[in-house]
């Protein structure tokens, strides 16, 4: 589905000596089917922003189109609609508490009053999609699993309600590398598998060079950059200002480029760590011409 | 969504009754509280609301700010006024239906024990909202001293006090993500009768007693490894210290004192 955001600004406590404006005039356009890499520094906005995609909270002005839904100050979002956009929170592994996985999955599903049998086979599909075997995990207490797998059940209680778009913030905090690589593979291939439009809050530019197509910077309320993330990671010196760097793979092929001469640069589109890998084995196997 | 609740929270500021240290903010409450239930006339009444208002005023934070705190009470409110008017006889007979009479002295008792409920929240939230959380309790360790030689507790009391009070705004916190997380899966939190809605608060209430046990162990976990044994021997970074502005307060209470004193009746 795709998704506009147009003038979209959020005020927080209104009225309290704690106002404070988390959305500035924000508008974007995100096509669907895109996989978008949201990154921004701690409290510049982007748990707000995810919050308005499914009626959490309403913009204090502005407007939201997901779809064909229209999301104004005074319209919320119908409530059979809230289903296509699956959020995944911070944390998720903390909303558990069913007795068994397969309840806690189903617990979506049911909310929007599928029949139990339907409710079930889409658990069975969410916990393999996630890569859990279900026969084995269904009847266990999710209090009893380790952190990726928690992690990976409430993600799968999220996708059993079979969203159209899925937002995700920092699915992969606080997890070890092989978790967190096996979280986004996970994810990146059920964007391409379900066709859904995916936007991946992060704080890692690692991460969001590996698998965005679409990159959003995130700066003081307000979106700072948008674009390719070739263009983005262009801009090396305004992410740096923002306290932001780029991926270790641009960095690297800035810095090699400077010892090249002009002809035989790398192109600032490796920045994805195989296909420079690839490039680079590539080049040094060619021999040398005399 | 529940951020709009005032109780507890501390909005840091520089005024005259910020600043001011925390055992006299206490003890004055004490009294206020003592004199709010002494006041028996509208003009012990309104030197008590004056009072109120000249507090306000003076703790520079917006009124209605301040009058929000009254928000969770004002059905309470509203029960014991119903209540004293349908119930308290005598006096002049205002209003009658059969057997059901609405007389002078209901709605007087009405009017002043909903003033008196009033007064006491709304002095008592000025008290949170001007002071943080480690002074007030720093203030109540300090006032409560003389009872420890007794074997009363008293550091651990003050303790526990801080320790809530510091937890109220992050369970709320957890509360509302936790919330928004289940509404993200559908859960429905505002229909339904009354069974249903109780059911359908066990999906916040069990991720938030979990997480509530796994905080409480991470906090004794890091208290233990920073040395924590207790208040023997402890000592302060920040030491109160009484100033101008607590004889000044102390000034207020005698007024106070003498004025309720002199007008009841």
């Amino acid at each position: 589905m795709q998704i506009t955001f147009d003038q979209v600004s959020h005020l927080y406590g209104k009225g309290t000596p704690f106002e404070r404006l988390a959305l500035k005039n924000i508008s974007l356009k995100i096509p669907s089917g895109a996989f978008v890499g949201i990154i921004g520094q701690t409290g510049s906005g982007k748990s707000t922003l995810i919050q308005h995609l499914n009626g959490l909270l309403s913009p204090t002005s502005g407007e939201i189109t997901i779809g064909d839904v229209v999301i104004t100050p005074t319209k919320r979002i119908p409530p059979a609609k809230r289903k296509d956009i699956g959020l995944v929170f911070q944390y998720p592994e903390h909303q558990l508490f069913e007795e068994t996985v397969a309840k806690d999955v189903c617990f979506g599903p049911l909310n929007f009053e599928l029949p139990e049998s339907m409710a079930e086979s889409r658990a069975r599909e969410a916990l393999e999609l996630v890569g859990l075997d279900y026969e084995a995990i269904k009847d266990r207490s999710p209090f009893q699993l380790s952190g990726g797998q928690m992690r990976r059940v409430a993600i799968a209680g999220v996708l059993a309600m079979q969203p159209k778009v899925l937002v995700l913030d920092e699915p992969t905090a606080g997890l070890d590398p092989a978790g967190r690589k096996a979280i986004l593979e996970g994810i990146h291939r059920i964007h391409r598998e379900q066709n859904l439009t995916t936007l991946l809050v992060t704080h890692s530019m690692e991460e969001a060079a590996r698998y965005a197509d679409l990159m959003l910077v995130l700066a003081g309320g307000e979106v700072v950059m948008q674009g390719r993330p070739e263009e983005v990671f262009q801009q090396a010196d305004r992410l740096r200002d923002l306290s932001l760097d780029v991926p270790q793979t641009v960095s690297f092929i800035s810095r090699i480029n400077q010892l090249l001469p002009d002809t035989a640069r790398l192109p600032a589109t490796l920045y994805r760590e195989e296909e420079l890998i690839a490039h680079v084995l590539k080049r040094l196997s060619v021999p040398k011409e005399c | 969504m529940l951020q709009n609740i005032a109780i507890g929270q501390y909005v840091p500021g520089r005024s005259f009754l910020h600043l001011a240290d925390p055992r006299s903010k206490l003890l004055f409450i004490v009294m206020f509280a003592t004199l709010v239930f002494l006041a028996n006339n509208s003009i012990t009444y309104s030197i008590l609301i004056a009072f109120t208002v000249f507090s306000i005023l003076l703790s520079r934070l917006s009124l209605s700010y301040i009058l929000k705190s009254l928000k969770p009470v004002w059905l309470l409110i509203l029960f014991t006024v119903v209540l004293h008017i349908f119930i308290t006889k005598g006096g002049t007979v205002y209003y009658q239906l059969g057997s059901f009479t609405v007389e002078e002295q209901g709605v007087r008792q009405a009017i002043f024990i909903s003033i008196r409920l009033g007064l006491l929240i709304l002095f008592s939230s000025l008290l949170t909202l001007t002071t943080s959380p480690m002074d007030l309790t720093e203030g109540l360790e300090r006032l409560l001293g003389p009872f420890g030689r007794i074997g009363v507790p008293v550091h651990e009391i003050a303790l526990m006090m801080s320790i809530a009070l510091r937890f109220i705004p992050t369970l709320m916190e957890e509360t509302d993500k936790i919330i928004k997380a289940q509404s993200a899966r559908g859960a429905d939190f505002t229909s339904g009768n009354l069974v249903r809605r109780a059911k359908n608060l066990i999906p916040i209430a069990i991720p938030l007693f979990v997480s509530a046990f796994r905080r409480a162990e991470e906090l004794a976990m890091a208290m233990e490894a920073r040395g924590y044994r207790g208040g023997v021997g402890r000592t302060r970074l920040n030491k109160l210290r009484f100033s101008w502005r607590d004889s000044l307060i102390a000034v207020a209470a005698v007024l106070l004192i003498l004025a309720i004193g002199w007008w009841r009746t």
